[in-house]
């Protein structure tokens, strides 16, 4: 059993490089086709032409295409991802300052959401047919149609200038420095607690949805009323034997979900102007860097595919018989 | 009795028409003076005819055949005899809305004028047309005629024929108008006057007007239009695509099986709103290369549907038989699997058109949409970003709309699926 699981492993590893590696040479070859030059940026037309193609030699643009992909592929072996063109620093070392918030911020997002979604769909699922069931299945669904820009714009208005409780933007205040260690946490969590909101609510109202429905199938199985006949308690049957079988598709969701919340939340970070991937990403495409725009590219993808890797693992480790659809 | 569908389209209908009476007429005689200089005049009549006037034409047409159409046909049609429930009349609703965008929306998307007046009016403001002289055109040959029918129809972006005000008065020779405490005076020569008293119809802003001073609500007819639009074309991209490539490598299996795969997996691990940025900023942000990007960014759900379903029906015998007998591949495509795989490709592909509305909106709020030629809801709520302390209109009413139409395509979605999978239990 081990030497097939280490089997499937590898081999997922290997196709994952492979998808990895097409992404990267797809991005490249549309890169280098894309119209537009680059360089155009750092050259003022008083600049010599001489110095004008130094600076696309500094760029190593000047090569042919085929070279310049050869290049690539020798450095990223090597793990360089080259230097970016505005921040004129290594591509990994920009990533790396915006890298660590982004991480924050959406492992929180993805936490309060699986939370909250589980303990709204089995408050619900207890009271199911009640009238605090229906609402909350209602407004689920509304919440789900409201897109997370709406939402944003609404709470900046409602609590930033109706309300002025919290900061409408930015990640720290400007005497943020001042603060004792627990004033700048504080800081940081009246900053953080409107993109929160707007980034979890849609996934709240997904993780609920998809666990009700579960969680409803599972309380009419026979084996939930067969454990009630045998007079095993409610709280027990709740903890060992509805949620362990209802909560599979969700994890898989879960792995999408994170995947996407690790690879930048783009609309909340531009609402809120807070410093992560998604805004990095963003700038680097609409500044042409493009050494940039492959790394967060790449660590995009690297995040998507290890956040799967995961939920995949998580399933199989809960049900066994997952992990042998998964190795077969 | 029960309501049915066709009664509430008619109602719809009925009401469009008869708040449009004056311009139906107009425009069908605009249609009897174009069709004259069509056969008077061909090298005029060609230069006169574009996007607008086909547009409001159209509209004409269809709000008077399609009424008729429906009393005549209904109880052929078995969607028609439908109850009407809540999803359906919304969707009614934006249906007509949009496709009879020149008859519902009372001006031009675009429209701007007197903006001391205009700019940033509240819901509900109310406004006074001043009309004026109109310089009289000679009316000579058919294109005059035409073009003057053709000013009278068709809602333009700037018109000279009046003025926004906020009151008249009029005092001995002259008239004094007043724009946002400040008194103009006019001389009364230049002002049109009936029955001896200058010409003045208020205007209601019924959404209010945003910082430019153009009407809301009739940006947001039209900004239905572009994005039920764009959803639906990106939808027929995405199934085409997803069709075809899950076609393919559930048929084919093999190599081009696991290449397809790979090449899934890769859309997949893309983050997927880089990509549609990525490659709308990069390249082209038409109308038309959004509605591909969207399209090819979404196909990927569908694709593993496709080919899950005809790995399965692979080995079916009548499948088997259909292939010995000999059909085309493409015969096979749309007579042995299409029918079979419907309902679940039709259900994703409900979902997928919320989520392509969704994504378009991000993108123009974003700034990447399909211009400024078009309103957009998205566009909406950006621009109203920068007003949110004043003008709290200008967010909330294309936030509502759009809530409106996902929550309506969700559900839409959802009562399909359960349509399909109750016929299937039973």
């Amino acid at each position: 059993m081990n030497k097939e699981i280490i089997l499937s492993l590898t081999k997922r590893l290997v196709t994952s490089i492979v998808v990895l590696l097409l992404m990267l040479s797809f991005l490249f070859v549309l890169l280098r086709y894309s119209p537009g030059d680059p360089t155009q940026k750092f050259i003022s037309p008083k600049l010599s032409p001489k110095l004008a193609l130094k600076v696309k030699e500094s760029f190593g643009l000047d090569k042919p295409v085929l070279k310049q992909y050869q290049n690539f592929l020798v450095n990223l072996s090597t793990g360089d991802l080259g230097i970016s063109y505005t921040y004129r620093e290594p591509v990994i070392s920009v990533i790396g300052k915006y890298l660590p918030f982004t991480a924050i911020f959406s492992l929180l997002s993805f936490i309060i959401q699986i939370s909250l979604g589980l303990f709204l769909a089995l408050y619900s699922i207890k009271r199911k047919g009640s009238w605090i069931d229906n609402f909350i299945k209602k407004f689920s669904l509304s919440v789900y149609a409201l897109p997370s820009f709406v939402i944003g714009v609404l709470l900046v208005y409602l609590f930033s200038w109706k309300l002025n409780l919290f900061p409408s933007s930015g990640l720290k205040s400007f005497d943020h420095q001042s603060f004792s260690f627990f004033g700048q946490l504080g800081d940081y969590a009246s900053h953080l607690i409107l993109p929160l909101i707007t980034l979890s609510l849609g996934g709240i109202a997904v993780f609920y949805k998809y666990l009700r429905d579960n969680l409803d199938e599972t309380f009419n199985a026979h084996f939930v009323m067969n454990l009630r006949s045998y007079g095993v308690t409610e709280k027990e049957i709740i903890k060992k034997h509805v949620i362990p079988n209802s909560i599979g598709p969700m994890i898989s969701v879960a792995g999408v979900e994170l995947g996407i919340l690790l690879s930048g939340a783009l609309i909340t970070e531009v609402i809120f102007g807070l410093p992560g991937m998604g805004r990095l990403a963003i700038n680097a495409i609409l500044g042409r860097d493009y050494p940039l725009i492959i790394g967060c590219t790449f660590v995009a993808g690297v995040l998507i595919i290890l956040s799967n890797l995961i939920a995949d693992i998580v399933r199989a480790k809960l049900d066994k018989r997952i992990l042998k659809e998964m190795i077969n | 009795m029960k309501i049915k569908l066709w009664h509430f389209i008619i109602l719809i209908l009925g009401v469009i028409i008869l708040l449009n009476v004056g311009m139906l007429v107009n425009s069908i005689e605009m249609l009897w003076l174009f069709l004259v200089l069509l056969f008077s005049d061909f090298k005029h009549a060609n230069t006169q005819i574009n996007i607008s006037i086909i547009d409001y034409l159209i509209s004409t047409f269809l709000i008077i055949i399609i009424p008729v159409f429906i009393l005549i046909y209904n109880k052929q049609i078995k969607i028609l005899q439908d109850k009407l429930t809540f999803i359906f009349a919304i969707m009614t609703l934006l249906l007509a809305v949009t496709i009879f965008a020149p008859l519902t929306a009372s001006s031009n998307p675009n429209f701007q004028k007197d903006l001391r007046v205009t700019k940033l009016l509240t819901p509900f403001s109310t406004v006074q047309k001043l009309f004026l002289k109109k310089n009289e055109i000679k009316q000579e040959n058919n294109l005059d005629y035409f073009i003057l029918k053709k000013d009278e129809v068709i809602k333009k972006s700037f018109s000279q024929d009046f003025i926004f005000v906020n009151s008249v008065k009029t005092s001995g020779s002259d008239v004094i108008y007043i724009q946002k405490n400040k008194e103009i005076k006019i001389e009364k020569d230049k002002i049109l006057f009936v029955e001896g008293k200058p010409l003045i119809e208020s205007k209601t802003f019924i959404l209010g007007t945003d910082q430019y001073g153009r009407d809301i609500l009739s940006r947001l007819i039209y900004g239905t239009r572009l994005s039920l639009f764009i959803g639906l074309g990106a939808v027929i991209v995405s199934f085409f695509i997803g069709i075809i490539l899950g076609f393919i490598a559930g048929y084919a299996g093999g190599f081009f099986d696991s290449l397809l795969n790979r090449f899934t997996e890769m859309f997949l691990a893309f983050p997927i709103l880089f990509l549609i940025i990525f490659i709308i900023a990069m390249f082209d942000s038409s109308v038309f290369s959004i509605i591909l990007v969207l399209g090819a960014s979404g196909w990927m759900s569908l694709f593993k549907i496709v080919r899950a379903e005809v790995i399965k029906l692979k080995t079916k015998d009548f499948f088997i038989t259909a292939k010995l007998i000999g059909l085309s591949n493409y015969k096979l495509l749309t007579k042995e699997v299409l029918p079979n795989i419907i309902s679940p490709v039709v259900v994703n592909l409900v979902f997928l058109y919320g989520n392509v509305i969704l994504a378009e909106a991000a993108l123009s709020f974003l700034g990447l949409g399909a211009g400024n030629n078009y309103p957009s809801w998205g566009g909406m709520i950006q621009a109203g970003q920068s007003y949110i302390t004043i003008a709290w209109w200008m967010i909330v009413f294309p936030g509502l709309m759009l809530f409106i139409t996902l929550l309506t395509a969700n559900e839409l979605g959802r009562k399909i699926e359960h349509h399909f999978n109750s016929r299937i239990i039973i």
